[in-house]
């Protein structure tokens, strides 16, 4: 009866055959370590985000009158309400933690170099959507940094030339962040999840187009691979069971861990917190932001560029990189200064945590840190071009096959 | 490689300074929160209805004066043990019925005329300040004692404050002596009637002391309510009041996890069985 209907459909739309060839006998490199897992646990989350955030979106009120009040109610009388809220807001948390790993992954083995550039491409993509999406979701429970930060971020857009000053009215739909900024941030936040979702999508064709890098960072040959179900649907069952235990320790049992405690005080435009921080996963690029601070007039437009550059230099990445060998694993330098730059990260986000003015060892203004750290952050990038173009540095010898 | 010797010096430079840094910073933020030992933390820990049943006591007698808990109903105390004869007792104290919230009775206007803003809403409070509960204890623990005010005063009898008695008022409010000039501010206006606490960023606020007396509140149960009982009793009950979920929470937090570690030894169990077909 099933194979008859499923004959039906399959001649006129083969989905048998594509679920065969893309997800039970794609091949997939036999080698790919833990760190291959963060892909599948990115998209997990995605889902969780999706299904929670929907049922909050029914119980929510976009309204900056009504909003904090409306997560309370979430809280307190919705039948698992808390649950759904803890879930969405710690999520966002592990989304981040999954897409930096699956991030640094691809750029320690080499993921992005060809034939793999468009699905890199549309990887940075995902995360500047990505990026977006947490901010504007900041902001609707409407609290103090919520408000605030909101504040900060927007009035970024004030430095560019020209449009600046016109480009944040209309963004914030009055003449500072209101009700109607609330609004469009709701309709927003529930719009780009959909477009990650297609983005997704393409991410995962590109993938399949091109295939898994691997570890060793060289092409396989067809001996070299496995099926995927069943080994790499149960390996990345088993990521998931544990990454879910992480997650569920953090909602159930510290689930106010990653929130700031000013979000409980409900917004008020009349009265600016001490110190206004962004969520952890932004602060990095923020301590960028904060670190010009050095050209007068100038410091908020360079600061804004700096910021974007951060991220957007990922774009380039796959051409500045120009050595012969994907891997760093076999490649000595790179895979030093990678870890550098993974330090400088943790230390871009400490300086981006503390307030602009502090003093750090005695008599440090905290400000020479951050720019030190913004230099060699950029630094990464240009030293990985610089050794691979005068082939300063000399791969080890890389395997054949596996 | 010599280029790389420099990098890794300054990485380690880079790596140590958030170490030595947060201890520095930790150090300057005034004197560190009274660290209380709270029933309802952790994994395992849940409220104690007794002591939740003492908290609303010295909330609705003391607290509900001036400010309110709007998320709360009077009703919802049987949530966590009150029986209907309690939440109408307390209700009543408080000139309510037990379907209505715990509001004060005092309105904003009036609240602005004797203060100069409007207190804020306790239904947040242990969850939006940094310090949490312990922050909350202090503020209600860290005002002066008589004695203190006294000592006070007899550093200014002579309207001026010499340096012996700076150390001596640097210790007596928790404040650092090496700015004498603040100090000698902060004792003036300890005298011209401000409000000092010791945990308040900033040291003075609208708020006087709340809890003033021992015996302020006379419990139903018969413990003694000395200013510490009745302030950790209070914190307790707005720590409920935060959040009324949270013995849900935990609950099904531990059938949760046990059951996601049972799921995910058998996935790995799976796992190892069938990669154990793949020759390395």
């Amino acid at each position: 009866m099933f194979k008859s209907i499923m004959a039906w459909v399959d001649e006129r739309l083969p989905i048998t055959e594509v679920i065969k060839s893309q997800a039970i006998e794609y091949p997939t490199p036999k080698n790919l370590n833990y760190w291959w897992n963060f892909g599948s646990l990115a998209l997990m989350v995605l889902i969780i985000q999706l299904v929670s955030g929907i049922f909050l979106a029914m119980h929510y009120k976009p309204d900056a009158k009504l909003a904090f009040d409306a997560v309370e109610h979430i809280m307190r009388d919705v039948n698992w309400g808390w649950l759904l809220r803890y879930m969405h807001a710690t999520g966002a948390t592990f989304f981040f933690i999954a897409v930096y790993i699956h991030i640094l992954r691809g750029m320690y083995y080499g993921s992005h170099r060809s034939p793999r550039e468009i699905l890199w491409w549309i990887g940075v993509i995902i995360f500047f959507l990505l990026m977006a999406t947490a901010f504007m979701g900041y902001v609707l429970p409407w609290g103090q940094m919520s408000f605030w930060g909101a504040a900060v971020i927007t009035n970024l857009m004030s430095a560019i030339p020209v449009i600046g000053e016109d480009l944040v009215v209309w963004v914030w739909g009055g003449f500072s962040v209101g009700d109607p900024t609330l609004n469009r941030f709701f309709a927003l936040h529930f719009l780009l999840p959909f477009v990650v979702i297609g983005a997704v999508g393409v991410h995962v064709w590109a993938l399949h187009a091109v295939h898994s890098n691997n570890p060793e960072g060289i092409d396989l040959e067809h001996k070299d691979t496995i099926p995927f179900h069943p080994y790499y649907t149960i390996k990345d069952l088993y990521g998931m069971g544990v990454f879910l235990i992480l997650f569920c320790v953090f909602v159930f049992f510290a689930p106010n861990f990653f929130l700031e405690p000013d979000n409980y005080i409900q917004a008020d435009p009349m009265k600016t917190p001490a110190h206004i921080v962004p969520e952890w996963y932004f602060l990095p690029f923020y301590a960028i932001l904060r670190s010009i601070d050095f050209l007068g007039q100038m410091s908020k437009l360079v600061g804004v560029i700096a910021m974007g550059a951060a991220i957007a230099i990922l774009f380039v990445l796959p051409f500045l990189d120009r050595s012969p060998v994907r891997s760093f694993r076999y490649r000595p330098i790179s895979s030093k200064l990678f870890w550098i730059f993974v330090v400088d990260c943790f230390v871009l986000g400490w300086v981006g945590y503390n307030p602009a003015d502090a003093v750090v060892l005695g008599s440090l203004p905290i400000v020479y840190v951050g720019r030190a750290a913004t230099a060699v952050y950029f630094s990464y990038f240009f030293l990985l071009w610089f050794i691979t173009v005068f082939k300063i540095e000399r791969p080890l010898p890389v395997p054949k096959s596996l | 490689m010599k280029l790389l010797r420099i990098i890794q010096a300054a990485l380690c430079v880079l790596l140590l300074l958030p170490f030595s840094v947060g201890v520095s910073l930790a150090s300057s933020g005034g004197p560190a929160l009274p660290q209380q030992s709270w029933g309802f933390h952790g994994p395992f820990g849940q409220f104690d209805t007794a002591a939740l049943k003492r908290g609303a006591q010295v909330v609705v007698e003391v607290c509900l004066a001036c400010h309110s808990l709007k998320y709360i109903k009077f009703d919802q105390l049987k949530q966590v043990g009150f029986t209907e004869m309690e939440v109408n007792a307390l209700a009543s104290t408080a000139g309510k019925n037990r379907k209505d919230a715990l509001l004060s009775a005092m309105d904003a206007d009036a609240a602005k005329e004797s203060f100069g803003i409007v207190p804020p809403d306790l239904s947040l409070m242990t969850k939006a300040r940094k310090g949490y509960e312990n922050y909350l204890y202090g503020i209600l623990t860290g005002y002066l004692k008589d004695e203190d005010k006294a000592a006070v005063d007899r550093a200014l009898e002579d309207d001026t404050v010499s340096d012996a008695e700076v150390k001596e008022l640097a210790m007596l409010l928790s404040m650092d002596p090496h700015h004498p000039d603040k100090i000698r501010e902060v004792a003036r206006r300890i005298k011209s009637g401000d409000n000092f606490n010791k945990f308040f960023p900033g040291n003075f606020f609208a708020m006087p002391a709340p809890l003033a007396a021992d015996g302020q509140v006379t419990y139903r149960d018969g413990t003694h309510g000395s200013i510490a009982q009745m302030s950790h009793d209070a914190v307790t009950f707005l720590a409920w009041a935060a959040e009324p979920t949270m013995a849900d929470r935990k609950s099904a937090g531990i059938k949760v996890i046990l059951y996601l570690i049972v799921l995910t030894v058998m996935l790995y169990a799976v796992k190892r069985r069938i990669w154990a077909r793949i020759h390395h």
